[in-house]
């Protein structure tokens, strides 16, 4: 998840459309919005993937909105509780909501993109603990665990379905090191003890 | 790279016992052996009933041949470890345990169990207490998760196997951090 040019991630996110406002007149082309018109009229709105967004937006020729996923309903439910809400549902298939926030940051003026970050920060930082917690929790299930959640396991299962992509890469490093750590410690005399 | 995403940035256990294992160790040897030159240097001669020091590794080799009584290390006893364990949960911060004490304790424990259940006193009793141990630290260092934030991030006291254990975890989410941070000053462009 950074500004690389080969990064999977950023790629991903930038494939998200923004809906963009735009200010001035640009002949031909129309068919950017999937419109009808030949030309884009002033002050008409058209949604726009962010590659392409961040030059128009740069060149001064259209405004945008922050979109759906970051918008005050969401930032109003983070704020009073970061775990209850399901980050995986509020983008789509394949970008992670961090991804999409952070390049969406990128393009904001000091002031909101300040706001921005500190929203992503203190959610994430929210998060972080759960997340560790459900993670050691597996490594002692082991891979099967998973599916056998049932009733009782229903407000952690909640929680590990809403995870962004980026918060399941911790997940699963963290349940790496604990299942790999559980491993060793009741394993008997392993390795050079062999040796008679 | 081949190798899994959390192994790239972390060693095995297996691994770090292997290291933990050239620590010297004070052992009491029922046999004669000459100085002898390994790939790590030269250790002995060994002359019962004189004590002698020599790497972990060779003595748990020679106790499993019957060779040798291993003295069991100062720190690895009832009433050290109860001490420890009471500072641990009575206090903040973690209590100063040797570096590789999980390793050592580990090997130590296990050659007892197995072979030859007289060098070290009441291994069940310490085992316990090492457990608890294990989970008060790991109570308290998921308390340092709170803390985290992008520069650094400073938990004294802890230990090869438990560092070894949260940094793949912890190094990615400071990285993630440091993405999403965004300074007051910053730049508008590209």
């Amino acid at each position: 998840m950074d500004n690389d040019y080969f990064s999977i991630d950023a790629i991903l996110a930038e494939n998200q459309k923004i809906q963009c406002k735009f200010k001035q007149r640009i002949p031909e082309m129309g068919h950017l919005g999937g419109g009808s018109e030949r030309d884009i009229l002033p002050l008409s709105k058209r949604q726009i993937p962010i590659w392409l967004a961040y030059i128009i937006v740069y060149s001064d020729w259209a405004d945008f909105d922050i979109p759906q996923p970051f918008s005050n309903k969401v930032r109003n439910a983070l704020r009073a509780e970061p775990r209850s809400v399901r980050l995986s549902n509020l983008v789509g298939a394949g970008a992670g909501w961090y991804v999409l926030g952070k390049t969406i940051m990128d393009m904001l003026g000091d002031e909101q993109g300040v706001e921005m970050s500190e929203m992503l920060i203190t959610t994430f930082k929210g998060r972080l603990v759960d997340v560790i917690d459900q993670a050691q929790h597996f490594a002692v299930l082991g891979s099967v665990g998973g599916g056998g959640g049932g009733g009782v396991d229903s407000a952690p299962q909640m929680f590990r379905e809403g995870l962004d992509t980026t918060e399941r890469e911790l997940f699963v490093l963290a349940q790496e090191s604990a299942r790999r750590m559980k491993k060793w410690h009741e394993e008997g005399s392993g390795g050079a003890k062999r040796v008679l | 790279m081949s190798l899994p995403q959390s192994l790239r940035t972390s060693v095995t256990p297996p691994e770090l016992e292997l290291i933990a294992s050239q620590q010297l160790i004070e052992i009491i040897p029922l046999i004669a052996i000459e100085k002898t030159a390994f790939i790590s240097g030269a250790f002995g001669p060994l002359q019962p009933p004189r004590k002698a020091q020599i790497p972990l590794w060779m003595a748990i080799n020679l106790k499993l041949k019957k060779k040798c009584h291993i003295v069991a290390p100062e720190w690895l006893s009832v009433e050290f470890l109860q001490s420890r364990l009471d500072e641990e949960i009575n206090e903040p911060g973690f209590s100063k345990l040797p570096f590789r004490y999980a390793e050592v304790s580990k090997l130590l424990l296990d050659v007892q169990v197995t072979f030859a259940p007289d060098d070290i006193q009441s291994t069940d009793k310490i085992r316990y207490l090492l457990k608890d141990l294990r989970e008060a630290r790991q109570a308290k260092s998921r308390e340092g998760v709170d803390q985290i934030n992008r520069g650094e991030l400073s938990l004294s006291n802890l230990c090869s196997m438990e560092i070894n254990e949260i940094r793949p975890f912890f190094v990615h989410a400071m990285g993630i951090l440091t993405h999403l941070h965004r300074d007051a000053s910053a730049e508008d462009q590209p």
